[in-house]
């Protein structure tokens, strides 16, 4: 991987984790407010995260801490991930209904 | 205090360009929030804003936002309308541990917003419940969810015309 690397360590942490979940980082290399874009693997029809799919990494976010625990979580929360973990541990997903 | 909310927005036709749209949010303030834009047209920004208060937070976060892109939409503040396993996740019980308030207390478990296959309440409301049931509840989320519901019914109120007046009488104090 030859992208640049965040200049906040926890940030960079997040990133290599969701690096090595299959997301893609898109940097820009170093011009505005946006470092770069987290890219979802699986921003297909049964994904539902939506939005996040495509995120963006602030450069000097208002507090790191803060950004790292909001990129973390939607790497954590993508949809598809948790349904073939739960396929994965259970067979096949259940219907939900309300 | 730190609050978390949602803003989701519509984007106008001329705002397209998301590198754009992004660096116009950066430049306004608004990098302590999470820019989501994975869905074309729409925008969607996860704040964790400190403020003195959840409405203030809220307020602040869409004055940034309109500085930013005058001509995008509210389309709906969060956390505010959840289902049950929305709501389940905000509090870190299960999915099944919800529904089994919903059919113990069917007279005093709030009415829905929308009801149907997947019901819709107001997250305030199942708050409110739990907190009468002695649930000890984080305030900050309590106060966010009532400042994102005034949000959502304050951008649906100019829909209201002189004839959703006259039946706000005869509705009453029935609404949840």
């Amino acid at each position: 991987m030859t992208r640049s690397k965040h200049s906040k360590k926890e940030i960079e942490k997040v990133l290599r984790y969701a690096e090595a979940l299959g997301w893609t980082i898109k940097a820009r290399n170093g011009c505005g407010h946006a470092w770069g874009t987290l890219l979802c693997p699986d921003n297909s029809a049964e994904c539902r995260c939506g939005e996040f799919c495509m995120t963006s990494i602030w450069s000097t976010p208002k507090n790191p801490d803060t950004h790292a625990q909001q990129l973390r979580r939607v790497v954590d929360h993508c949809s598809v991930r948790k349904m073939r973990e739960a396929a994965a541990m259970l067979g096949p997903a259940p219907q939900d209904q309300e | 205090m730190e609050y978390t909310f949602t803003l989701k927005f519509k984007l106008a036709e001329s705002d397209s360009d998301r590198d754009a749209v992004v660096e116009r949010l950066g430049a306004a303030g608004c990098t302590d929030a999470l820019v989501g834009t994975g869905v074309s047209g729409l925008l969607a920004l996860e704040f964790a804003r400190e403020a003195t208060s959840a409405q203030a937070a809220l307020v602040s976060a869409l004055q940034d936002v309109r500085a930013a892109l005058p001509d995008a939409l509210l389309v709906e503040a969060g956390p505010d309308l959840v289902g049950l396993t929305d709501a389940a996740d905000l509090l870190g019980v299960s999915r099944q541990n919800m529904r089994k308030y919903l059919t113990s207390y069917p007279d005093a478990f709030p009415a829905p917003v929308h009801a149907g296959a997947g019901s819709i309440w107001h997250l305030a409301s199942i708050l409110q419940f739990l907190m009468q049931r002695g649930h000890d509840l984080t305030a900050p989320l309590v106060e966010v969810s009532e400042a994102a519901m005034q949000f959502n019914l304050a951008k649906e109120a100019p829909l209201m015309d002189r004839y959703g007046e006259q039946l706000r009488s005869l509705l009453g104090g029935h609404v949840a």
